[in-house]
């Protein structure tokens, strides 16, 4: 007998338990904790601190009301919020989930920022039956029918997020296109869709290259890319890769019709910051919010309305993953306040049963039976000038999200 | 004859007993598992630096070669993960037999050929080209295997598996015989001592519980990427811990790693930064202070440190 | 062909840059036979001070570099005279500076994280002016020019030094035998102390203009830069600071083809090299030096 169906069978029982036992009524806790971790330092640190943020920020706003209302007692009850930081390393923080879940007992746990640091918690959560709310771990692997502990709360899985994209190029009828990706699970999985539907729809991309995620300097690369002669250049990295993509680029005053990037619409700050606004005119990027503004919502704040709150309480500006950490509160808030009975698959149970009706400002949240994103949709957009070395961001593609039409070919 | 083991083997038993009976105490299993990790590894890294003097930069190439051999075993050839993680250890001893020719070199020549030889090893697996085998730098999953008891009774196997070794090394005569080398090779060679045999069977000792101990960790955290397994702190970590302790003795590099590790757990992990400059000035002092350690200031009272 | 071109004239530049990241490192070497493992976080602390003061006087890169000798000189000489002497009188000097050195790059870097944080950080392209300049009508950065010029000088400076002063010749003196030197009479403790200073000036220098060779700066980028150094000083030949370039040549344009035509397998070139060189050449290719057991 395969171990696969050994595990269904045991988690059939365990719901078959759940399901037929009818459940005590639990003495209501005197808070509700929740487990996270986030990274002070190494690679993760520029993105993690931001969603950490947020999600404190979220405790924060609830706490303030008296608590989050819980369905299954019938009452506010106050969040603390239970968090270690794991210094961006896998085994470390493989620790600390441990320690949340044995030790602090947490009734439910948020993952850490991106895949590297969320795949060592799925294990754990499955074997030890605590839900995980993944914040932005978009790694397709993580979401398995035989787990249904996970719930990706923000983001599609990675695969995903080039679809517009390629649409996008295909309506343009661009002939020649070169992709460029870092080796990782998440560049690779984007770089393999798009390439996929470009050949498709008769596109046979004339550069793809995958380079090390530690890749520095792209100059060389930058010119064996133009020695192909290609109309748009696809670059798919992490933060580091497109700062040291864009600076290569400008550096070496090569320029093509198109170029497109992951990050400048997820870390505008930090990528203006280092490579310079003019850098950014022309590129082509996925914009999520606070470029992205959904202000009518059903739960929480909308968008500008955080914006606010957020710099009144931290001084700082929003980005990206400050609205990914507060939805996810938001997510684990309508959780509580929709599942009947105060246990795990009750919770997972209840998400399913919100999933597709929900509209945050992070946009619409709706997952598939296996708990991955589906509902949130990456656009394309363009940076274009304004005024006297402004910068502003339109969305080109899909048509019915468009704010104006792409400069195509960049002047 | 045997009596003489007889402190060693007092001392390994004490570390069974405890870790036999703290997990029904102490709900944290992740922390004693690391714990049993880095007393394993730091029981390696003194087999070749406290007997031999060479001192290991690129320890955690083993390390990620025991994770990696184990891993590729269970996933590609279906073998259990018990005799996976023996397989992890053999695949470290075969890379330590790549690197023999680096013990021709000396000193901290042969610290930074084993760290660049460790990295190279780090971006070989991580290459994409090999996702085939290694599944490249997209990480491996072994939660189908995942098993959090039999893989924490395995490290505890593979803990005294090292301990034993390096009793043996503390009382036997080939532990003499490296000792004789380190202190002076040529002498030790006109003495009838094969040197270059002695070595290269201590690097693979050390190699080999380098391997078990990677692949017990890959079983126990079931996804890892090469960064994990291949990352540098996990060679500096187990140095700073031996050195702290004392190297050529069983309980040195128990002692060290019991504390700081310890500390690092209740101080490092909210403040890290904190810890790393603790560990950094900690180095410097030791070094310019203590260079053999805590053990050292028992022996120089004459106490005879197992 | 034109890609060809643009590969070897970049990675002369490239090289030429990381002659200077490995000379600071050979230099110390040369004199002191001990192994600065803090020689890549000196390069990173060299960076940082170059970015803050861009960002907070809008300094040019170029008017840090007097402003880095000055730091590491003052910085350099009092911890030459607190760690050094007492290592050399030890039993193992070589093993137990390169364990210390590795304690000072952990608290360099936790320091510095204290102090600015975890984010990358750098200097745009264009501080020098935004126009490019043809070679053989390849066009590159302004920036580059810069930074391969500035780093021929540190070689010529070096040169000069050696060569042509009297406390030049005497470290040379030291390099070739410490204890003759002290026999004939040359303070080889002050010598050792001046080198060590401009060793780490030099590490600084790289790391002012890392930015555009290398990429951002971070706090932990450290580590890796002093293996991509010792790399290069083997390759060009240990203890003998003017070979350096050479390494530095033959790794930047290597790494420039690696990543021309098998770019996923570029960052195991520094590696594979030192082992190589080290097991089968290991005097480097054009010196003597280098002690095996």
């Amino acid at each position: 007998m395969s171990r696969l169906k050994a595990l269904f069978i045991v988690i059939a029982s365990a719901i078959l338990v759940f399901a037929a036992v009818p459940s005590f009524a639990k003495k209501a806790p005197k808070v509700i904790t929740i487990g996270t971790l986030y990274a002070s330092s190494g690679p993760f640190a520029t993105s993690s601190t931001p969603q950490y943020e947020g999600l404190k920020f979220w405790v924060s706003q609830v706490n303030k009301e008296g608590g989050v209302f819980v369905k299954a007692f019938n009452k506010k009850i106050p969040v603390k919020l239970v968090a270690y930081d794991d210094q961006s390393k896998t085994a470390t923080a493989g620790m600390l989930y441990n320690q949340l879940i044995t030790r602090d007992h947490v009734d439910m746990l948020a993952a850490d920022f991106g895949s590297v640091l969320t795949s060592v918690a799925v294990p754990l959560a499955k074997v030890h039956k605590v839900m995980l709310f993944d914040q932005t771990g978009t790694a397709a692997k993580f979401f398995t029918p035989d787990n249904p502990y996970v719930v990706l709360c923000s983001l599609p899985t990675s695969g995903k997020w080039p679809y517009a994209l390629a649409d996008f190029m295909i309506a343009k009828k661009i002939p020649r296109v070169a992709i460029l990706y870092a080796s990782n699970d998440f560049d690779q999985s984007q770089a393999v869709t798009l390439h996929d539907k470009l050949v498709k729809a008769g596109i046979k991309p004339v550069y793809y290259q995958a380079v090390p995620t530690s890749t520095s300097n792209y100059s060389v690369l930058i010119h064996s890319i133009q020695a192909t002669k290609p109309d748009a250049v696809i670059e798919f990295g992490f933060p580091n890769n497109d700062i040291a993509f864009l600076q290569g680029l400008q550096a070496s005053g090569v320029k093509f019709k198109m170029v497109f990037t992951i990050f400048p619409g997820q870390l505008f700050e930090l990528l203006e910051k280092n490579v310079g606004a003019k850098a950014l005119y022309y590129t082509y990027t996925y914009p999520t919010p606070p470029l992205l503004k959904y202000e009518k919502v059903d739960l929480g704040m909308g968008l500008s309305q955080f914006e606010q709150a957020f710099k009144k309480e931290t001084g700082k500006e929003v980005n990206f993953l400050n609205v990914a950490g507060y939805n996810t509160g938001l997510i684990m808030q309508k959780t509580l306040e929709t599942a009947p009975k105060f246990d795990q698959l009750a919770f997972r149970k209840a998400v399913t049963g919100f999933s597709g009706k929900l509209m945050t400002l992070d946009g619409k949240f709706e997952v598939d039976a296996n708990g991955a994103q589906v509902g949130e949709m990456l656009p394309v957009a363009q940076f274009v000038p304004k005024g006297v070395g402004g910068i502003e961001m339109h969305i080109v593609y899909p048509p019915n999200m468009k704010t104006a039409e792409a400069v195509y070919p960049a002047p | 004859m045997l009596r003489r083991y007889f402190p060693s083997l007092g001392v390994i038993l004490a570390i069974v007993a405890i870790l036999l009976c703290l997990p029904h105490f102490y709900s944290n299993q992740s922390f004693l598992f690391n714990m049993m990790l880095y007393l394993a590894l730091a029981e390696g890294l003194n087999i070749i630096y406290g007997f031999t003097g060479y001192l290991p930069f690129g320890y955690v190439g083993f390390f990620g070669a025991g994770a990696y051999g184990a891993a590729i075993a269970i996933t590609l050839l279906h073998i259990s993960p018990f005799f996976g993680v023996i397989i992890g250890g053999i695949a470290a001893v075969l890379i330590g037999i790549i690197l023999i020719p680096l013990l021709r070199l000396s000193g901290a020549y042969f610290a930074i050929a084993n760290l660049a030889a460790s990295q190279a090893l780090y971006f070989v697996v991580a290459n994409p080209s090999l996702e085939k085998i290694t599944q490249g730098p997209y990480g491996i999953d072994l939660s189908s295997v995942y098993n959090a008891d039999a893989s924490y009774y395995t490290m505890l196997g593979v803990l005294v598996f090292a301990m034993l070794l390096v009793a043996y090394m503390r009382n036997s005569n080939f532990g003499l015989s490296l000792l004789a080398i380190k202190e002076d090779q040529v002498t030790a060679s006109l003495a009838g001592v094969n040197v270059v045999k002695a070595r290269s069977i201590a690097w693979m000792l050390s190699a080999f519980v380098a391997g078990l101990s990677g692949a017990a960790f890959g079983w126990y955290t079931a996804v890892f990427y090469p960064s994990t397994v291949f990352s540098l702190d996990v060679s500096v970590f187990t140095i700073v811990f031996v050195l702290f302790g004392g190297i050529g003795t069983v309980a040195g590099p128990l002692v060290g790693t019991l504390i700081l590790y310890s500390m690092y757990n209740f101080i490092g992990i909210s403040t890290p930064q904190y810890f790393q400059l603790f560990y950094g000035l900690l180095i410097i002092v030791l070094v310019l202070f203590l260079p053999d350690g805590v053990a050292s200031i028992l022996q120089k009272g004459k106490v005879y440190v197992p | 062909m034109n890609l060809f071109a643009y590969t070897i004239i970049a990675g002369i530049m490239y090289g030429v840059f990381f002659g200077l990241v490995g000379l600071g490192l050979n230099i110390i070497f040369g004199v002191m036979r001990m192994i600065n493992l803090a020689h890549g976080d000196v390069i990173m602390l060299g960076s940082f001070l170059a970015y803050w003061l861009y960002e907070l006087l809008g300094f040019n890169p170029l008017l840090v570099v007097p402003v880095a000798v000055a730091v590491f000189f003052l910085v350099g000489f009092p911890l030459y005279y607190a760690l050094v002497p007492r290592l050399l009188r030890s039993k193992d000097p070589e093993m137990l500076s390169f364990i210390l050195f590795f304690g000072v790059s952990q608290v360099i870097e936790a320091v510095i994280i204290f102090a600015f944080g975890n984010n990358q950080r750098s200097i745009p392209f264009n501080v020098f002016g935004s126009a490019g300049f043809d070679i053989f009508g390849q066009r590159f950065p302004i920036a580059w020019l810069v930074t391969t010029l500035v780093a021929l000088a540190a070689f010529g400076f070096i040169y000069w030094y050696l060569q042509h002063t009297r406390m030049g010749y005497a470290t040379r003196a030291v390099m070739a035998n410490r204890d003759e030197a002290m026999i004939s009479g040359i303070d080889v403790n002050r010598i050792s102390a001046v080198v060590f200073c401009m060793g780490l000036a030099l590490a600084s220098i790289a790391g002012i203009f890392s930015f555009f060779i290398i990429g951002a700066s971070y706090p932990s980028m450290g580590p890796e830069l002093t293996t991509v150094s010792f790399a290069i000083i083997v390759l060009g030949s240990l203890g003998n600071p003017l070979g350096t370039i050479l390494g530095g040549l033959i790794y930047g344009v290597a790494i420039m083809f690696m990543q021309s035509y098998f770019s996923s397998w570029a960052n195991i070139l520094p590696y594979v090299l030192l082992i190589a060189v080290m097991l089968f050449k290991p005097e480097g290719l054009i010196g003597k030096a280098a002690r095996s057991a």
